[in-house]
C-alpha cells in the first residue's frame, strides 16, 4: 500500500513487528498457528433415535475440541473446571431450551482426560433448579461422565466489582469465577428481547439480580462477558429454537441442525449462531456491542474457521 | 401377689415417641420430587382420622375412599377406648411431653386430677360442629389435633429450623474456620448439602401468618401448666368424637374396692382426669388408656381387663353426663356460628377476592371450604413455596386455607403435587394435561408500574418466563417518546386472556419486587362459572361486529 516508508513509520512498524513476534512466545493463546474457531457439522443420515442423536452430538463435540488443539490447550493438569451449560428451563432436550446433555457430558469427559482435578457443572436456572437440572438431562449425563453437579446457593453469591459500562457491581457466584477454567457451552435459541441467546447471554447464569439486564441487554452482556474473560466457548446448534424463545415448549419451534461451533472468540461464535437462527449478526445488539468494545469480531469468517463435516 | 410391670409406662412413652417421630418424618417426606407423584401414604395420619371423615361426609356429602381407613381407628376405639389419644396422637404426645417436663418444675404432689364438668365442653364443641357440618361447614377440622400439629410444624417450626440451619451453614462457609488441620466446613457442608437436597423443599422457605399459627400452638401447649393435657381434656373435637365411641369399650378399668384405700395416687397420675372420685367413677370416654393408674397403684387395686361384649355391665363405667339441654344449646350455637361465618359478601358468593388464588384443581369455593381442613400438606409440597395460608383473604371460615401468593412463589407449570397430597380432595388430583386446561386466575399489567409502560424501556422478563408454549404474554412493538423528544421503539407486553392460566410466574419474576408491574387476579378462574369476565375470542374475527 505504502510506496515508501518514512523513517518514523519504519521504526514504528519494526517495533510492532518485533512485539508481534515476541508476544506469542509469552502468551500461548495468541499463537498464530492455533485455531480460533471450528465448526463441526453432521451431514450423514439424520438420527432416528435419541441414542443416535447422542452419538452424533458426542462426535461433533469431540471433533470440535480436537480441531482446536485438544482439551489440554485449555485445561491443565490439576485444574478446577466449571462447565457452564444453559440449564435455564424445565424442558426436555428435544425442545431445545437447554444445552444438549451429551455435549456437556462429552466436555466433562474430555476435561477429566486432560487431567482436570474436578469438573463442576452448574447454572442458575430460571425455572426450579431441581426440575430444570433433571428434565434437561444434564444432571444425569454430567454425573455419569464424572462431573460434580452443583446447585448454586442463593446465599453464596457475592457482590463483585465488575466495572462495566452499565453494570458496576453484581452478585456473581464465587465458585464459578474462582475455577481455573470456565467453559461456556450454551445452546443457540431465539430470544424475545435479545433476538437470540447465544454465548454471551449464557453468562447471565453466573449472576443474580439479572432481571434488570433486560433494560439494556447489549451493554449488560458486554459488561459481564468482559468480566468473565471467556476462554473456550462451544455453541450447541444440534437443535436450535427458532421461535417462542428462550423457554419454548413447542417441538415445531425447534429445528435440528446437527452443528456445533467452538472457539475462543465469543463474538465470532455468536455471529455464527445468529446465522444459524436465520439472522444477520448485525441484527443482534450484543454482537454489535461486543464487536465495538473489542470482545471479538462479528465477522467470524475473517477468523477462517475450520469447517469439518462428519458423516 | 402379681408384680406390676414398672416399665409399662415406658412402653407407652416409646410408642408415643415413635408415632410422633413418624408424624414429623412424614411431614419431612412430603416434598416434591421431579417426575414423581407424591405417594398416598404421606397423608396416612389424616386418613386414620375419623373426625375428618365424619365432617367431610356431612359437609360435602362425599366419602373420600382412602379416608375409610379411619374406620380402623373407630374399631380400635370400640375395643380399647381412647388409645388413639393416649398412645398415637402426636399432638397428645406433645402435650404429654410438656406435662412431663412441667412436672419437673411444678409441684405435682397436691394435684388431684379428678373429672371436671368443664371437660364436657369438648363434646358440646363437637356437637355444634356436627350441626355446622350438616349445613355445609367443615370449619372445626382446622382444630383437628393432627391438622393443627401438621400446620404448625410445616408453616412455623420447620421454617424456623431451616432458617437456623441455612444461616449457620452459610456463616461457617463464609468464615471457613480451621482448628489445626481440621476445617469445620468438612463437616457442616456435607450435612447442609444433604439437608438442602433431600429435606428442604426450597431454599429460604417461609410462610405468611405464622405468628398467628404459632401463637395458637404456644397457647395450647402453655395451657398444660394450668391443667395437664388441657387441650385433650377440654377442647379437642377429635378426642370428643373418640370419647363418644369409647362409652363402653371392651377394655375396662376395674378397681378392687377391698384393696383400695383411696390414697389418690391414681388420680395424681391420670392423664385424662377420667375418674370422678378417688378410685371411683371411671369414665372411659375421658380415659386415654395411659395405664398410669394401674402402674402407680401401690396396692395393685387397679387393673385393666377385657370384657368380651360391650353390653356387659361389669366393670361399671360412668357416663360423662351430657345433658339434652346442653346438646341443644350446642346445636343452636353451631348453626348460629355458621350463619355468621357465611353471612359475608364472599360467603354469599356475591364477590370474589381478587387475590384468593386457589391451587389448580380446587373445587368451587363453598365445596372447597366444605372439604379443606387447612392442614397445610399442599403448602408443604409446593415446590416454589407459593402456596400460603390465607389469613384474611378467605374470611374466618377459610382461615389458614391455601392460596397462591405469586410474589412468594408461582404455580409450576408441570407440577400437580398439591392435588395428590390433599387428604380430602378439596384440591382434586390432576394429571399434567388436565392441569394445563385449568385457569387459576388471570394476569393483568399494572400500566402505572410496568417498566416498559411507565419508563419507556424494554423489560419483558414476564414474557420470557411465561410457561405456555404459545405464550400468554406477547409483545407489541411500540414507539415511545422520551424526555428529550427522541423516539424509541420498545416492546410492550400484553396478556392474552385465552391463554393465560394464572400461574403467576410473571408476577414472581417481575423486577419490581415490591409492587409488581403484573399481577394475577382470580378473574377467569375455571372453578367458578360465574367468575368469567371475558367472552371468548371468536376465531378469525379481527373486528368486533359493532
Amino acid at each position: 500500500m505504502h510506496a515508501k516508508s518514512t523513517r518514523r513509520e519504519f521504526l514504528w512498524q519494526s517495533a510492532v513487528a518485533t512485539g508481534g513476534l515476541l508476544l506469542p512466545a509469552q502468551l500461548s493463546w495468541a499463537a498464530p498457528s492455533e485455531t480460533k474457531m471450528v465448526i463441526t457439522k453432521w451431514t450423514g443420515p439424520s438420527p432416528q433415535s435419541p441414542t443416535e442423536f447422542a452419538k452424533i452430538a458426542t462426535q461433533l463435540t469431540e471433533q470440535a475440541v480436537a480441531t482446536l488443539g485438544g482439551m489440554s490447550r485449555f485445561v491443565k493438569r490439576g485444574d478446577v473446571v466449571w462447565i457452564k451449560p444453559n440449564i435455564g428451563w424445565d424442558r426436555t432436550p428435544e425442545l431445545g431450551a437447554n444445552t444438549n446433555p451429551d455435549v456437556v457430558a462429552t466436555l466433562v469427559r474430555l476435561c477429566l482426560d486432560a487431567g482436570a482435578k474436578v469438573v463442576k457443572v452448574g447454572d442458575n436456572p430460571c425455572d426450579l433448579p431441581q426440575k430444570a437440572y433433571a428434565s434437561s438431562g444434564i444432571a444425569d449425563a454430567a454425573r455419569k461422565a464424572g462431573a460434580q453437579v452443583v446447585f448454586l446457593d442463593r446465599d453464596r453469591f457475592r457482590e463483585m466489582d465488575i466495572k462495566g459500562e452499565r453494570v458496576k457491581t453484581i452478585p456473581v457466584y464465587p465458585e464459578i469465577v474462582e475455577s481455573d477454567v470456565v467453559i461456556n457451552v450454551p445452546i443457540a435459541k431465539h430470544h424475545v428481547l435479545a433476538t437470540a441467546t447465544l454465548c454471551m447471554k449464557n453468562y447471565m447464569g453466573v449472576i443474580e439480580n439479572r432481571r434488570v439486564f433486560h433494560q439494556d441487554i447489549p451493554t449488560c452482556l458486554a459488561d459481564i462477558t468482559r468480566f468473565m474473560r471467556p476462554s473456550l466457548c462451544l455453541l450447541d446448534c444440534t437443535r436450535v429454537m427458532l421461535a417462542h424463545g428462550p423457554k419454548g415448549g413447542n417441538i415445531e419451534d425447534v429445528a435440528v441442525r446437527l452443528t456445533l461451533a467452538a472457539g475462543t472468540d465469543i463474538v465470532a461464535l455468536d455471529a455464527f449462531g445468529a446465522e444459524m437462527l436465520g439472522r444477520k449478526p448485525s441484527d443482534i445488539g450484543s454482537i454489535v456491542k461486543g464487536h465495538q468494545v473489542g470482545l471479538g469480531t462479528m465477522d467470524y469468517r475473517s477468523l477462517q474457521p475450520k469447517e469439518i463435516t462428519l458423516s | 401377689m402379681k408384680r406390676r410391670l414398672p416399665f409399662r409406662r415406658w412402653i407407652r412413652r416409646v410408642v408415643q415417641i415413635v408415632f410422633l417421630l413418624a408424624f414429623v418424618g412424614l411431614i419431612l417426606a412430603t416434598r416434591p420430587v421431579p417426575g414423581e407423584t407424591p405417594s398416598w401414604w404421606l397423608k396416612a395420619y389424616f386418613l386414620a382420622d375419623p373426625l375428618i371423615l365424619v365432617m367431610t361426609v356431612l359437609a360435602a356429602h362425599a366419602v373420600p375412599l382412602l379416608a375409610l381407613f379411619s374406620l380402623v381407628t373407630v374399631l380400635l376405639t370400640f375395643i380399647l377406648g381412647r388409645v388413639f389419644c393416649g398412645w398415637i396422637c402426636p399432638l397428645g404426645t406433645v402435650h404429654a411431653l410438656t406435662g412431663w417436663a412441667l412436672d419437673k418444675v411444678q409441684k405435682p404432689a397436691k394435684r388431684r386430677d379428678t373429672f371436671s364438668p368443664w371437660q364436657k365442653a369438648k363434646y358440646y364443641i363437637l356437637g355444634g360442629a356436627l350441626v355446622m357440618a350438616l349445613v355445609g361447614g367443615h370449619w372445626i377440622t382446622i382444630f383437628d389435633p393432627l391438622v393443627l400439629l401438621y400446620r404448625t410444624v410445616t408453616t412455623s417450626l420447620l421454617p424456623a429450623a431451616q432458617w437456623g440451619i441455612e444461616t449457620g451453614a452459610n456463616a461457617v462457609y463464609q468464615a471457613d474456620p480451621r482448628i489445626g488441620g481440621f476445617k469445620l466446613t468438612s463437616v457442616t457442608e456435607p450435612a447442609y448439602q444433604y439437608l438442602r437436597n433431600h429435606v428442604f423443599v426450597l431454599p429460604k422457605q417461609a410462610f405468611l401468618g405464622t405468628g398467628v399459627i404459632l401463637a395458637f400452638f404456644i397457647a395450647i401447649v402453655a395451657a398444660n401448666a394450668y391443667r395437664r393435657r388441657f387441650w385433650c381434656r377440654y377442647v379437642c373435637p377429635l378426642g370428643a368424637l373418640l370419647g363418644l365411641l369409647a362409652k363402653r369399650p371392651l377394655l375396662r378399668r376395674k378397681v378392687a374396692s377391698e384393696s383400695c384405700n383411696e390414697c389418690g395416687l391414681c388420680t395424681t397420675a391420670c392423664h385424662g382426669a377420667s375418674a370422678s372420685g378417688l378410685g371411683t367413677g371411671w369414665k372411659p370416654s375421658e380415659c386415654f388408656v395411659c395405664l398410669n393408674c394401674s402402674t402407680t397403684c401401690s396396692r395393685d387395686a387397679c387393673e385393666f381387663t377385657f370384657q368380651p361384649v360391650i353390653w356387659r355391665k361389669e366393670p361399671a363405667v360412668q357416663p360423662v353426663g351430657l345433658t339434652r339441654r346442653g346438646v341443644l344449646w350446642a346445636a343452636a350455637g353451631g348453626l348460629v356460628s355458621f350463619a355468621f361465618l357465611r353471612a359475608t359478601p364472599q360467603g354469599r358468593g356475591s364477590v370474589y377476592h381478587p387475590r384468593l388464588i386457589r391451587p389448580p384443581g380446587s373445587r368451587p369455593e363453598p365445596d372447597f371450604l366444605a372439604r379443606c381442613t387447612a392442614c397445610g400438606m399442599c403448602m408443604k409440597v409446593c415446590p416454589t413455596g407459593g402456596l400460603q395460608p390465607a389469613i384474611t383473604e378467605a374470611g374466618l371460615e377459610g382461615l389458614f386455607t391455601p392460596h397462591l401468593v405469586p410474589i412468594i412463589g408461582y404455580c409450576d407449570y408441570t407440577c400437580t403435587a398439591c392435588g395428590h397430597v390433599c387428604p380430602t380432595e378439596a384440591i382434586r388430583p390432576l394429571t399434567e394435561d388436565e392441569k394445563h386446561q385449568i385457569k387459576i386466575g388471570l394476569a393483568a399489567f399494572d400500566v402505572t408500574r410496568c417498566i416498559p409502560y411507565v419508563y419507556g424501556r424494554n423489560c419483558v422478563v414476564c414474557e420470557e418466563h411465561c410457561p405456555i408454549p404459545e405464550k400468554a404474554i406477547y409483545c407489541v412493538e411500540t414507539e415511545v417518546e422520551l424526555r428529550d423528544g427522541k423516539k424509541r421503539r420498545i416492546k410492550l407486553p400484553k396478556v392474552d386472556p385465552e391463554k393465560c392460566i394464572g400461574c403467576g410466574v410473571c408476577e414472581y419474576v417481575c423486577p419490581l419486587d415490591d409492587a409488581p408491574g403484573i399481577r394475577v387476579i382470580t378473574t377467569n378462574e375455571t372453578r367458578h362459572d360465574r367468575h368469567q369476565a371475558l367472552l371468548p375470542e371468536v376465531e378469525g374475527e379481527e373486528e368486533l361486529p359493532y
